[in-house]
C-alpha cells in the first residue's frame, strides 16, 4: 500500500507509465524517421471491423474517411527488359480526389513498384521496401534480387492479412542473375512471379489490348508504344482510370523514365492519325 | 487472383479485412459502439506562387446543422522556436474533425521543433512532408481523420503545397481544395490555376486549337481567386462560412489575412 | 455507391443570360465504372423554344423523354399551339408526382425563353416533381456539386449569347473532369429570341 501511494504521491512530471495504455508522443521515436512497424491502434476488441466500418467506403459507402483508390498499372517482361506504365488517377467514390498520382514508385534507382489499391500504403511500404533493400546491399555487399525484395514486401503484408491494408503491386527490376524480374504482390499475400500483368479497375482494358499485340521479341519502341497505348485504351473504357500515362523502362543499367503524358493529345492523336477509337466523334461542326 | 472476386463491377485490389466474425462478447460485458469521429465540416484551400503559397481555410465549425464555432482556425503556422510561431516557415491547414485535426499539428509542430533542436536549422518543406507522410500512416489502423495540406517554400525559393490523404498518401501540387467543399472549389482551381480547358482563340481550326499555356500566378490573381472560391462555396455549402483565414508565405515570412464571409 | 441516380452517370446545367438561355449535358453512358456509350445526349427539344434536360438513370431518361414528346404532342393537338416553358414545368412537375410512390430515377431540367415576353425561364426538379425555380443557373447529375461550385463563381448576370455559351461550356467541362462518372464530351444549346445554337464541345475522353 505505501509503494502504491508513493507511486502516485510523486510530482506528475516524474510519474512514469501513467499513461501506459494510451498512445503517448514518443519524441524517441522522431529520431527514427524512417517507416516504422509500430502502428496505433483502436481501443476496441476487433479493430479490422472497426476500421473497415470506418474506411472501406466498398463495405459502407457512408464511411467517414475515404481512402482514394482506382487505378490501371501495367507491366510486361520483354526481350529489351520490362516495360511499366500506369495512368494516374485517384478517385474517392466517383470524386476525382487527384490526375496527377505518381503511381510508379521508385524504390531504388533499378527497382520500380507500381501502386494499386490503398495510395498510402503503396507509399508507405514500397518506401519501406527500399530501406529494406538498401540494408541488403549494406549487410551483403551486393545488390538485392527482385525474388529477394518482392518476397521482403510479400512477407510483411502477408503478416498484416486480414488487418484491412489494400495494395496491388508489382515489382520490376533487372539484374545480372535473373534477367528483367517482374512479380506480382497484393495485399492477400499473393506472390507471382510472370511476364505480363495488369493490375487494378482497368485491368481488363489493359489486357485486351496488351494480350492481342504482347510478344516477348518486341522492340524497345513497339514495347512502350504497347505500353502507353494498353493505358490508354484502359483510360477510355475505365471511369476510375485516366490522366496521365506514367512510362517507365527497366533495364540492366536501371530504370528510365519515358515521360508523364497526359491521356488528352495522346487520345485525340490515336484518333486522328490511326484512325482508331472510331466509337468517338471527331466532327465538331456546329449544327442547328 | 483472389482480389478480383468480390465486386466484379469495380474489381481493384480488395481490402484484405478478413471476415470477422461477430464474436459475442463475454457473458456480462457489453461493447459500446467506438464512435471517435465528428465531421465538423470547413474548407481548406491552397495554392503555390513562383515565390509564394497562400494557404487558406473558413473558420466555422459545425457539427451536424449546428454551428459550434464562427472563428474557429484550421490554418496553423508550424516550424516556429516559440508557440506564438512569429518565425514559423511552414503553414499547415487541417479539415475533417477538429480535434484529429490540432492532435495532428500539434505533432507535426513538436516534430519541426525537435528536428531544429538536433540539426540547428529549421526544418525543409520536403522533410517535413515526408515526416507527416509516415506521422498519419502510423495511424493507419486508428487514423486522424483529418485531410492535411502542407505549404512552404522549398530549397530553391518556389511555392510547394503538399496534399495527404487521411492515411499519409501524399503528392506535390500547385494546388489543392480540402474538406467539405472541396468538390465545389477543386473544379475552378483546375480552370483558373492550371487554365484545364481553356485554348487560346483563333490558334487554329478545330482540333489543332492550341491549350492555354501555364503561367505562375501573381500574389494579387491568387488573393483574389481565393477569395472567390470561397465566396462560391459559401453559397452552396451550409458547412462552410464566417470568416476566411488566409496565409501568405514568402521569404520575407508568413502573413495572416483574416477577411469575413457571409455568416448565413 | 449503386444509388440508381449513379449507376449510369450524367450531368446537366442550364443557364439564364440577357434575353438567352442556354443548356447542356455531357455524352457519357456508363454501368458504373464501364463507359459504355459517349454518344448519349440528354436533353431533349420540346417546341421552338422549350428544352429538357434529364440525368439519372438511363432506362428513366429514356421512358420520361417519350412520355413527355407524347404529351407535349397530345397539348399541342389539343391547344393548337406550342408549349410554354413554365406549362412544360408544370406539366413535368405533375407527370412526376404520378409516380410519388415509385419515382423515375431523373432530375430533370427546363430552360426556355418564354413566347410572348421573351423573357428567360429556367428550372430544376427533384425526383418527385418539387420545383426549383432559379434567377440564375441549375443543375443536375452526378457532378452536380462539381457544376454548383463552377457555376457560382463563374455565372454572372445579363450575359450575352457568346459570353453565356462560354461561362456554360467553361462550367460543364471543368466540372465533369472532375467527375469520374461524367463527360466524354458535351453539347450546349444557347436559345436565343429567333434562334437556337447546337454546339458540339470537344472534352477529355478518359
Amino acid at each position: 500500500m505505501d509503494t502504491l501511494v508513493a507511486r502516485y504521491s510523486r510530482p506528475a512530471y516524474q510519474q512514469e507509465n501513467q499513461f501506459d495504455d494510451i498512445e503517448e508522443y514518443d519524441y524517441a521515436a522522431d529520431s527514427v524517421s524512417g517507416p516504422s512497424l509500430k502502428f496505433a491502434m483502436p481501443p476496441v476488441a476487433h479493430p479490422s471491423s472497426w476500421l473497415r466500418a470506418a474506411t472501406d467506403d466498398r463495405s459502407n459507402p457512408h464511411c467517414p474517411i475515404k481512402i482514394a483508390h482506382g487505378t490501371t498499372t501495367l507491366a510486361f517482361r520483354f526481350q529489351g527488359g520490362i516495360i511499366v506504365a500506369t495512368d494516374s488517377r485517384a478517385t474517392a467514390g466517383n470524386w476525382i480526389a487527384s490526375q496527377t498520382v505518381k503511381k510508379v514508385i521508385e524504390i531504388n534507382s533499378d527497382l520500380l513498384g507500381t501502386m494499386a489499391g490503398g495510395a498510402a500504403d503503396c507509399q508507405y511500404w514500397l518506401a519501406w521496401l527500399g530501406m529494406q533493400c538498401r540494408l541488403h546491399e549494406l549487410r551483403h555487399k551486393r545488390r538485392i534480387s527482385v525474388a529477394a525484395a518482392s518476397k521482403i514486401l510479400a512477407n510483411l503484408v502477408y503478416q498484416y492479412k486480414g488487418m484491412g491494408l489494400s495494395m496491388g503491386t508489382m515489382c520490376a527490376g533487372v539484374t545480372k542473375e535473373e534477367g528483367p524480374a517482374l512479380y506480382y504482390i497484393d495485399s492477400d499475400g499473393t506472390r507471382l512471379a510472370g511476364n505480363l500483368f495488369c493490375v487494378g479497375s482497368g485491368q481488363t482494358f489493359a489486357y485486351g489490348v496488351l494480350d492481342a499485340e504482347y510478344r516477348y521479341d518486341l522492340t524497345v519502341e513497339e514495347a512502350l508504344e504497347l505500353g502507353s497505348r494498353s493505358i490508354l485504351a484502359a483510360t477510355h473504357r475505365d471511369a476510375y482510370s485516366g490522366g496521365f500515362i506514367n512510362l517507365y523502362h527497366v533495364k540492366e543499367s536501371g530504370w528510365e523514365k519515358h515521360g508523364f503524358t497526359d491521356t488528352n493529345p495522346v487520345f485525340w492523336k490515336t484518333k486522328l492519325e490511326k484512325a482508331e477509337f472510331s466509337n468517338v466523334t471527331s466532327d465538331f461542326s456546329e449544327e442547328v | 487472383m483472389s482480389m478480383f472476386s468480390q465486386n466484379p463491377l469495380m474489381n481493384g485490389p480488395n481490402y484484405s479485412f478478413s471476415e470477422t466474425p461477430r464474436v459475442g462478447a463475454p457473458e456480462g460485458a457489453r461493447e459500446h459502439r467506438f464512435d471517435p469521429y465528428t465531421d465538423n465540416g470547413g474548407s481548406t484551400l491552397a495554392i503555390a506562387g513562383a515565390d509564394f503559397t497562400i494557404m487558406a481555410g473558413d473558420t466555422r465549425l459545425t457539427s451536424g446543422y449546428s454551428i459550434n464555432s464562427r472563428f474557429h482556425r484550421k490554418v496553423f503556422k508550424i516550424g516556429g522556436t516559440t508557440t506564438d510561431q512569429h518565425d514559423a516557415h511552414l503553414v499547415l491547414s487541417v479539415v475533417g474533425f477538429a480535434a484529429d485535426g490540432e492532435a495532428l499539428m500539434e505533432r507535426v509542430d513538436a516534430m519541426c521543433k525537435m528536428y531544429r533542436y538536433r540539426h540547428g536549422r529549421p526544418i525543409s518543406v520536403k522533410a517535413c512532408a515526408q515526416r507527416l507522410s509516415t506521422i498519419l500512416y502510423n495511424k493507419r489502423f486508428f487514423p486522424y481523420y483529418a485531410y492535411a495540406i502542407l505549404g512552404g517554400l522549398d530549397e530553391e525559393g518556389k511555392g510547394a503545397v503538399y496534399s495527404y490523404d487521411p492515411v499519409g498518401s501524399y503528392e506535390r501540387e500547385q494546388c489543392r481544395a480540402g474538406g467539405a467543399a472541396a468538390s465545389l472549389i477543386m473544379p475552378f482551381l483546375d480552370n483558373q490555376v492550371n487554365f484545364k480547358n481553356q485554348f487560346i482563340p483563333g490558334s487554329g481550326e478545330g482540333h489543332a486549337l492550341q491549350e492555354r499555356e501555364r503561367r505562375p500566378l501573381t500574389r494579387q490573381e491568387v488573393e483574389v481567386l481565393v477569395k472567390d472560391a470561397f465566396d462560391g462555396a459559401v453559397e452552396r455549402h451550409i458547412e462552410v462560412g464566417d470568416g476566411l483565414q488566409m496565409m501568405v508565405i514568402t521569404n520575407k515570412g508568413i502573413e495572416e489575412i483574416i477577411l469575413p464571409l457571409k455568416r448565413d | 455507391m449503386s444509388s440508381p441516380f449513379s449507376i449510369n452517370g450524367g450531368a446537366c446545367v442550364a443557364m439564364v443570360g440577357k434575353d438567352c438561355v442556354a443548356i447542356a449535358c455531357d455524352l457519357r453512358l456508363g454501368l458504373q465504372a464501364l463507359t459504355v456509350s459517349n454518344n448519349f445526349p440528354k436533353i431533349f427539344q420540346y417546341g421552338d423554344n422549350v428544352f429538357l434536360g434529364l440525368t439519372g438513370l438511363a432506362t428513366d431518361v429514356n421512358t420520361v423523354s417519350d412520355l413527355f414528346r407524347w404529351k407535349v404532342n397530345m397539348y399541342r393537338l389539343r391547344e393548337e399551339r406550342q408549349i410554354a416553358p413554365r406549362t412544360f414545368a408544370n406539366l413535368v412537375s405533375s407527370s412526376l408526382y404520378e409516380k410519388r410512390f415509385g419515382p423515375y430515377f431523373v432530375s430533370p431540367v427546363v430552360a426556355g425563353l418564354d413566347p410572348k415576353t421573351g423573357r428567360p425561364f429556367i428550372c430544376g426538379f427533384d425526383s418527385i416533381g418539387c420545383i426549383d425555380f432559379a434567377k440564375d443557373f441549375i443543375v443536375s447529375g452526378t457532378a452536380s456539386e462539381q457544376l454548383f461550385g463552377m457555376c457560382e463563381s463563374l455565372w454572372e448576370p445579363d450575359l450575352d449569347a457568346d459570353a453565356l455559351f462560354e461561362t456554360i461550356s467553361q462550367s460543364l467541362l471543368n466540372a465533369v473532369d472532375r467527375d469520374a462518372l461524367s463527360g466524354w464530351g458535351a453539347h450546349v444549346y444557347i436559345i436565343e429570341k429567333d434562334k437556337v445554337t447546337k454546339r458540339l464541345l470537344k472534352g477529355r475522353q478518359d
